[in-house]
């Protein structure tokens, strides 16, 4: 094969790759949620709140790994907020998320000013480096692209199969399941359905503020107001479109993430287009897969709906 | 000592008492049968046992210490198990997943399935429960699911097993092989609480029976000591009624409702066959016929609700044929559906908009492009008064209201203006005796007044009861129209059910 040709696929996989990292980090989060029934579309929030935490911490004190903590505690307290009005005040969930998603893009962007003021040049940190894993990044093709990058990409990877040893082989993936599908079911059995579903929203913290975290310290180097403009929403779409199922979530992230990747590429080809139109690009692509998929969903059937104990 | 005893327990609910100081006991090893109409508050005396419902006031003692169970799972900690009405197992998980769900066995959280599975089988032998336990719980059948509730229970050593109407969704046979399944856990030291309406299960497998009626306390004795007529009487408050049906010979001169050749292909299968059948006016037919066999097909075709691939259905000469549902239901067809909570109802809406739900077109209440609320509320306390229906209020969700009264206020709504025609499926499903006795009057009393009435009940008392003729349906086909007389032979019918009718024609000859 043509070694030119072999040196673009390497290049667009590696790319790929990165701009699927933050999604797939946030969709195997939002994929936890979902499977115990709370739906959290504010996703977004999370990552955002992910995004300026890690930043702030990793500009102040220079240490990345500060940084990439503080991003999950930012996720975490979005999330644990989506939590308890959700479960605790049995909100509708889907409000409760939109408000989210507004409250922390006002609310990090007031933040960001109040620390830095209006300035002209974006104040930015030093970056995760690549970490290159001896003999696997040599592998053709997939060695660069899986086994010569950030640890963000590698948590991303790790993830990936944890979340699916943990929904397919353990007891608390059927569980999860459970209280997802059957709550009643799944209380008459002996679960405590609060706890569980609590555990979710706090694993989606967790991964969601990591997600958040990749985009400043892993590809920007550096924060602005809604700097993670419509992830956490592209990310809910790899959780529909991958059925929950994190293999699922990893193509359709990778689908995306290709669809990054090459709308950066485009607009630096210097078509006669405005660049807007490639932004538009990624998002296209997901109306239109998500459009291919209408009717294959199944959703967990007590997905959104609030448990109540006395309920008749 | 008894096991169990339960003293002076009540809950309300929304200002309704379900249970007033019920008092409730237990002796080890027996088969104690809680009997009660649909509302009497037995599933919510048992709820309030397994720590699913909290009770107001009252004590529960549990071999003799005083309990206080706030979930399931203190109850099982102390050896009690559940098995509800609406079964609770996860319909995407497999047998042998439900079983164990919420256990921590070991190898705890990654289980190993062959190990769990064969301490599954053997408890599923022991009481001759067979059950595939790789199965998902969406593909078996109501008797195997209730194998597997049951199972859920031993594996988790239940000493006590609570029922809650388990026999409801049985067949005959089915309830014969689970009754000897209770005995055989008597027999091994289970003590078990069966909640139930059906007075004859009660007799046939209960050493004591306690009988609740609008949330008391009527009487607890020995089932040996206590005959089926004095149950029925603890149990509905007075005499029951022997329905009587009078012949009745009305010529109006209408046609009623006429099926002319109907059939209906789906997905490439035949489920009606040219089926052809008037409804005279003052008249009911039975629908007599195992479930399943086209009876929900043929109701939704004649309501417009599925559309026939040929052949053409009359009301009084109208043709119908091309007519939306709507239009169907204005030319006066009431329709008592076999789902109410899928087709019947929105549970989750008051008796109020219910009511509103077939009327909405209705001009009367419509006052300047608006609702006239005032009006519904009239015509819906109307209803509550004429059929006896028992509710907080009219704006509470019909979900809070028993099987029962939301069988009546379907009544009230499709019995509206002297519909000319009722289309009634399984009109009195899993309904108590007195309701479904005032059910059967309500039909009664409109086939005197003229109505056409399809009557389609998988219980073939009813349709003997009820019916002036009765039509056996078979895989889409009447196999057969017969009058309802003294003469009616009884053994063909039912070879004909079974779609035997070369030795049906056989019998008959």
């Amino acid at each position: 094969m043509d070694s030119g040709f072999i040196a673009l696929v390497t290049m667009y996989l590696v790319a790929s790759v990165r701009m699927a990292t933050p999604l797939i980090l946030a969709g195997l989060g939002e994929a936890v949620s979902e499977k115990a029934g709370i739906l959290n579309i504010g996703v977004e929030a999370i990552m955002l709140s992910g995004a300026f935490f890690s930043f702030i911490v990793a500009f102040f004190t220079g240490n990345l790994f500060l940084g990439l903590l503080t991003g999950i505690v930012g996720g975490v307290l979005v999330s644990m907020i989506h939590a308890v009005l959700s479960i605790h005040c049995k909100a509708n969930q889907t409000i409760a998320g939109l408000a989210l998603n507004f409250m922390v893009m006002g609310l990090t962007s007031f933040l960001f000013l109040i620390v830095f003021g209006q300035t002209t040049t974006i104040p930015s940190c030093t970056m995760f480096g690549d970490i290159k894993i001896p003999l696997l990044s040599s592998i053709p093709i997939i060695g660069p692209a899986l086994f010569n990058q950030n640890v963000f990409v590698y948590l991303a990877l790790i993830g990936i199969i944890l979340t699916a040893i943990f929904f397919y082989k353990t007891e608390w993936g059927i569980n999860l399941h459970a209280v997802g599908e059957h709550p009643q079911a799944a209380n008459s059995a002996g679960l405590n359905v609060f706890a569980i579903r609590y555990f979710a929203c706090f694993i989606n913290g967790v991964l969601g503020g990591l997600g958040g975290a990749s985009i400043t310290l892993g590809q920007l180097g550096f924060f602005m107001e809604n700097v993670t403009s419509g992830r956490g929403y592209i990310a809910l779409v790899a959780v529909i479109l991958g059925r929950r199922n994190p293999i699922g979530i990893f193509a359709a992230a990778m689908v995306i993430g290709f669809s990054q990747a090459l709308q950066y590429n485009l607009q630096t080809l210097g078509f006669p287009i405005p660049t807007q139109v490639f932004t538009m690009f990624p998002y296209l692509v997901a109306v239109i897969v998500l459009f291919l998929s209408i009717g294959k969903s199944i959703d967990p059937s007590a997905l959104g709906i609030p448990f109540e104990r006395n309920k008749r | 000592m008894a096991l169990l005893s339960m003293k002076n327990i009540s809950k309300s609910f929304f200002g309704k008492m379900a249970n007033s100081q019920v008092c409730f006991d237990l002796e080890p090893g027996e088969i104690h049968a809680l009997l009660g109409e649909n509302g009497a508050g037995k599933t919510t005396l048992m709820n309030i046992l397994y720590g699913i419902y909290s009770r107001d006031s009252g004590d529960i003692f549990w071999k003799g210490q005083e309990v206080s169970f706030t979930s399931p799972r203190d109850a099982i900690a102390f050896k009690i198990g559940m098995v509800h009405q609406h079964f609770m197992l996860v319909p995407t998980l497999t047998v042998s997943q439900n079983i164990t769900l919420g256990l921590k066995e070991k190898g705890y959280p990654f289980p190993d399935r062959k190990v769990l599975n064969a301490t599954i089988m053997e408890v599923s032998q022991k009481y001759g429960l067979q059950i595939d336990v790789n199965a998902y719980i969406s593909n078996l059948s109501v008797g195997e699911q209730q194998r597997v509730e049951i199972i859920k229970l031993l594996y988790r050593d239940a000493e006590l097993l609570i029922l809650d109407e388990p026999t409801a969704m049985l067949t005959p046979q089915e309830t014969e092989y689970f009754f000897e399944v209770l005995r055989k856990l008597r027999a091994d030291g289970h003590s078990v609480i069966i909640i139930t309406h059906r007075i004859p299960e009660i007799m046939s497998i209960s050493d004591r029976v306690t009988v609740l009626r609008d949330g008391y306390n009527v009487v607890t004795a020995k089932t040996s000591d206590i005959s089926e007529q004095e149950l029925s009487r603890y149990m509905i408050g007075r005499q029951l009624q022997i329905i009587q049906r009078e012949t009745i010979l009305s010529d109006t001169g209408r046609e009623g409702i006429a099926l002319e050749e109907v059939s209906l292909q789906e997905k490439g299968r035949e489920r009606l066959n040219s089926l052809s059948l008037q409804i005279a006016p003052g008249e009911i037919v039975g629908v007599a016929g195992v479930d399943g066999n086209g009876q929900k097909e043929l109701v939704e075709v004649i309501l417009g609700i599925r559309k026939q691939s040929s052949g053409k259905i009359r009301m009084d000469g109208v043709d119908m044929s091309s007519l939306s549902v709507l239009e169907r239901k204005k030319l006066g067809i009431g329709y008592i559906s076999d789902d109410r909570h899928q087709d019947g109802l929105v549970m989750d809406m008051s008796l109020t908009d219910n009511i509103l739900l077939k009327t909405h077109t209705d001009r009367r209440f419509i006052k300047h492009g608006l609702i006239n609320t005032r009006l519904v509320r009239a015509e819906t306390q109307k209803a509550v008064e004429d059929y006896a229906i028992k509710t907080p209020g009219l704006n509470t969700p019909l979900r809070y209201l028993s099987g029962g009264n939301q069988q009546k206020l379907i009544l009230a709504r499709e019995m509206a203006g002297n519909p000319k025609a009722i289309i009634a499926h399984q009109p009195s499903r899993g309904l108590d005796i007195g309701a479904t006795e005032f059910v059967q009057q309500q039909l009664l009393q409109h086939r005197s007044n003229g109505c056409s009435i399809l009557l389609i009940s998988a219980d073939l008392e009813e349709v003997l009861l009820l019916s002036d003729r009765i039509a056996v349906l078979y895989k889409g086909c009447f196999l057969g129209i017969f009058p309802n007389t003294q003469e009616l032979d009884l053994s063909q019918i039912g070879l004909l059910m079974a779609g035997k009718t070369s030795e049906a024609r056989k019998e008959s000859l």
